[in-house]
């Protein structure tokens, strides 16, 4: 073969040839692999509702235990209040800084356990290194917190990461974020240990005090919102 | 002229898998790879993890191109290696998020750490591009082994000097942290990779005294 | 215009590419051997890190993220193109370093010679694609914001290499232990001065 490996034209025609084949695989597989993906993706969504009630589920059978405990999910306030509540990716539209504030989605999942009502509250914020997400219950008074669960994408291992481990979550329930008169109250991370006992303080994560503080942040912010709908409920 | 065909597991292609676990390891010598093992050694875990995927590239990418190398135009060939290996990492990514998500959550945040990988691009231009496929393989096999070692054992000490465990099981007993003991979380922190790096290279020169630099 | 400075300054301390992300060290420590090389490679480092993260800004907002190809047609606007961001960015990367070694060689021979492999090794510097990368997960609503970003980068990445280069200069004549000579003593140096880096993290500007 005489081609010359090196010629203008060899070299363009190959560019253009790797340029298709490579986009075309790419694009193949990214298709071909998106609904498993996506379903993975919703199967831990699902699988952190639950953790907020308390409710281990599995990939395996995530989806059976969230019809099973989540008996309503709806939107209490946003652009489209009538679309369905568990596919508003709240985390897209944090990071969207064009959408109002008022546009903003808020979903809510009401979930029935042991003869109880829980009311699900998703939250997004920012850690050190990147998001950081997660999801409180509330108690049927609207006041106390009956549990939560924080997840990250790429906190300190060790450090900002621990917001996902047991101990620091665990503090969360038994904590009120409203008063008896329906004041809000953010709950506040704080450095030097008076977090323990309901008085609406939690222990930081030593080390890993940018990533708490954006705890904080993300449930003080979107917390204040759900505690208003839910006084407004009431009267 | 016609080549004597080399042996399967010849000496010179065993040499070519030993080597770099030692003599040329890809982070301790060729000074390749080492914003990796700096970033994901916090973790024994995370170091199996980026290890493998690092293998599964680095295997592919130098058959590849090795199978490709007398195609490649040579104004344009480091493109064409970095959109090969950044071709496969998508694919290993959108893989692992289809078939195994759970290992994929710990890996997407290092996903683009492995397609900057020096090692991988260095390999691909000092031996596939000039190599035929099987010493080609097996020179993939060696260097990721090489460096998957390194890797393991500085996520070893920081894991264990870090956080009291290994693998996520606590190694430290209770009772010395009841005795005063305190994880030393300055092991977490990048820094401190480094220096254990640089031990390893201590204990690995004053062995193999061919390696130590002349001033 | 005080936001500019802000990012610029906070990229070239407090979100130091060598000693806060630990992002491109080969080239940083085979290249820093004396000074002169260091600074040659560092210039290369801005040039491109200022040219590719606002290109990528401009190819990210434009025909990559979600919804990002609305402007071409409205029944684009559900497309989102993301997978292909790592190609994209390499594409344009690897570009630029072609076209920096061009110009470099064209322009000083001598440093040409003396960066050897590591000038086209730019294009696989981790420290490049982490900016696009960065670029793309801070989402910086202004090109300006982008720019901002890669020149202070790329003086941060300058400023950690000339100083490693200065520190290696001047400890070749010290007692180092000969199995630390070079690599190791390098490493440990790096890390020390990662950890003085630290006292810059979290500083809000």
């Amino acid at each position: 073969m005489a081609i010359n490996k090196n010629s203008n034209g060899y070299t363009f025609t190959f560019a253009i040839l790797m340029v298709v084949v490579v986009g075309t695989l790419l694009a193949v597989a990214s298709q071909g692999l998106k609904s498993r993906q996506d379903k993975n993706t919703s199967d831990k969504k699902m699988i952190n509702i639950l953790s907020a009630i308390k409710v281990e589920a599995t990939r395996a059978n995530a989806q059976e235990m969230f019809d099973t405990y989540v008996v309503e999910s709806k939107i209490i306030s946003g652009k489209d209040i009538n679309a369905a509540a568990f596919d508003v990716d709240i985390q897209k539209e944090f990071r969207d800084k064009n959408l109002k504030l008022s546009d903003r989605n808020y979903p809510l999942y009401i979930c029935e356990k042991n003869g109880s009502r829980y009311y699900v509250i998703p939250v997004v914020g920012t850690g050190l290194w990147g998001p950081i997400w997660g999801f409180v219950a509330l108690e049927s008074d609207y006041k106390t917190i009956y549990g939560a669960t924080f997840d990250h994408k790429g906190e300190t291992p060790g450090l900002g990461a621990e917001i996902k481990q047991g101990f620091y979550s665990d503090q969360y329930a038994g904590e009120m974020v409203a008063d008896t008169s329906g004041t809000f109250l953010p709950i506040v991370v704080v450095k030097d240990g008076s977090g323990k006992g309901m008085n609406s303080k939690v222990d930081g994560i030593t080390g890993g005090t940018i990533t708490s503080k954006g705890v904080e942040e993300m449930t003080t912010r979107t917390l204040a919102v759900y505690v208003n709908y839910f006084n407004a409920l009431n009267n | 002229m016609s080549e004597k065909k080399e042996e399967l597991f010849s000496k010179k292609n065993r040499k070519l898998m030993t080597d770099p676990l030692d003599g040329s390891n890809p982070i301790s010598v060729q000074v390749l790879g080492i914003c990796s093992a700096l970033a994901i050694t916090v973790q024994v875990e995370q170091a199996f993890v980026m290890s493998a995927a690092v293998m599964a590239v680095m295997v592919f990418g130098n058959i590849i191109v090795s199978a490709m190398r007398n195609l490649i135009p040579s104004r344009i060939r480091i493109i064409v290696q970095l959109v090969i290996v950044a071709a496969l990492v998508i694919l290993v990514n959108e893989l692992l998020k289809a078939f195994m998500p759970d290992v994929s959550e710990k890996l997407s945040v290092f996903v683009g750490l492995i397609i900057t990988n020096c090692i991988i691009m260095g390999r691909l231009e000092a031996f596939a591009l000039g190599n035929k496929v099987w010493p080609s393989f097996l020179d993939a096999i060696g260097n990721s082994i090489g460096y998957a070692w390194i890797l393991v054992v500085v996520a070893f000490f920081r894991e264990l000097f870090g956080s009291g465990k290994i693998l996520g099981f606590q190694i430290i007993p209770e009772s010395f942290y009841d005795a005063g003991y305190m994880n030393n979380n300055m092991m977490i922190l990048p820094p401190m990779a480094l220096i254990t790096v640089a031990l390893i290279i201590w204990v690995q020169r004053s062995k193999n005294t061919d390696l130590i630099e002349e001033n | 215009m005080q936001d500019l400075v802000n990012i610029f300054v906070k990229s070239v301390f407090v979100d130091n590419m060598i000693f806060a992300y630990f992002l491109g060290m080969c080239s940083y420590l085979a290249v820093s051997k004396t000074v002169k090389t260091g600074v040659g490679l560092g210039a290369a480092v801005i040039f491109v890190l200022g040219i590719t993260v606002p290109i990528n800004y401009l190819l990210e907002n434009y025909v990559l993220k979600a919804g990002a190809l609305a402007w071409l047609s409205d029944d684009l606007a559900d497309v989102d193109l993301s997978f292909l961001s790592f190609i994209m960015f390499i594409a344009v990367i690897a570009s630029m370093v072609q076209l920096v070694e061009m110009i470099v060689e064209k322009v000083s021979p001598a440093l040409y010679g003396a960066l050897g492999i590591f000038l086209p090794l730019i294009a696989v510097n981790c420290s490049i694609l982490g900016g696009a990368l960065f670029m793309q997960e801070r989402q910086y609503s202004t090109i300006a914001e982008a720019t901002a970003f890669g020149l202070g980068s790329g003086f941060g990445w300058l400023l950690a290499i000339v100083a490693i280069a200065a520190i290696r200069e001047k400890i070749r004549y010290s007692n180092v232990p000969a199995p630390l000579r070079g690599l190791g003593i390098t490493f440990i140096i790096t890390g020390l001065m990662g950890i003085a880096f630290m006292s810059f993290m979290g500083i809000q500007l």
